[in-house]
């Protein structure tokens, strides 16, 4: 069974700034991390996870492609999808659709294909680079590095 | 009859290091003595029994004695935490949504 996260978001910007900060490769870097990223279906693209010493993280890098990109039009949503690969979480998709709200954005994201039901061991566990160990300590990193700063 | 220690180690903290999770790789497909699991790695025994016992501290692998020899077990249970791909990840977008939205809010004062 697969499962997926969904979010919801009110953004006061406009859609077009909002497709801009997702599809611009620097600005996608900046709350993201750096990529290679080009707004085309079909480009395989990768984010660099930082190496965290602190954490003894070795960073990890994440492969996707572009599967949908269509930018927001006049009465029209924008639509920006790609595959996800991870470690041990291999073709999973994250998918950003916006929709005007008012003078704002609504923002739908979803990450889906989390297949859970995959026993324990196997690739899971035996997977290239120990993938679950660094996707792991990729999330413990990020939640105890710049990530805490907002609040 | 196996011995609780103290459970205060951090599964986390405990598969935060390389040779450990190795360790623990070697332990899936069986149970291992602690020869057999120092026989793959390049240092010393009594670093192997360190890293050995944080998995154990962490609940991670159980200790069996077969007479003089101490035996090491996975307990795949203990990594449900780790495992749980789906509310790291809640986490890890939670914290890039939120500087998606601080980001554009910056822009925009520009």
């Amino acid at each position: 069974m697969t499962k997926s996260i969904r979010r919801e978001l009110q953004i006061p910007q406009p859609p077009a700034q909002v497709w801009h900060a997702i599809t611009d490769r620097a600005t996608l870097a900046e709350w993201m991390y750096p990529n290679d990223f080009e707004p085309r279906v079909g480009h395989r693209f990768t984010f660099h996870v930082p190496p965290n010493p602190k954490v003894k993280f070795e960073g990890l890098v994440v492969r996707c492609e572009v599967l949908e990109c269509e930018p927001p039009q006049e009465k029209a949503g924008g639509r920006l999808a790609f595959s996800w690969s991870a470690g041990a979480l291999a073709d999973s998709q994250v998918s950003f659709h916006l929709e005007l709200d008012g003078n704002g954005t609504r923002l739908l994201f979803e990450h889906s294909g989390f297949d859970d039901s995959q026993p324990f061991g196997e690739q899971a566990f035996k997977g290239a680079e120990y993938g679950w160990a660094k996707m792991l300590k990729q999330l413990t990193a990020v939640m105890a590095g710049p990530a805490a700063e907002h609040n | 009859m196996v011995a609780t220690k103290s459970r205060h180690q951090d599964v986390f903290e405990a598969i935060s290091h390389l040779a450990r999770r190795q360790m623990l790789d070697l332990l899936t497909d069986a149970e291992r003595p602690v020869s057999d699991i120092a026989a793959h790695f390049s240092m010393s025994r009594p670093a192997v029994s360190q890293h050995l016992r944080i998995l154990l501290d962490a609940g991670l692998v159980s200790e069996q004695r077969h007479g003089r020899e101490r035996r090491y077990r996975l307990v795949p249970e203990r990594l449900a935490p780790v495992r749980d791909w789906l509310g790291h990840y809640e986490r890890f977008w939670d914290d890039r949504l939120a500087r998606l939205q601080q980001l554009l809010a910056k822009k925009n004062k520009k």
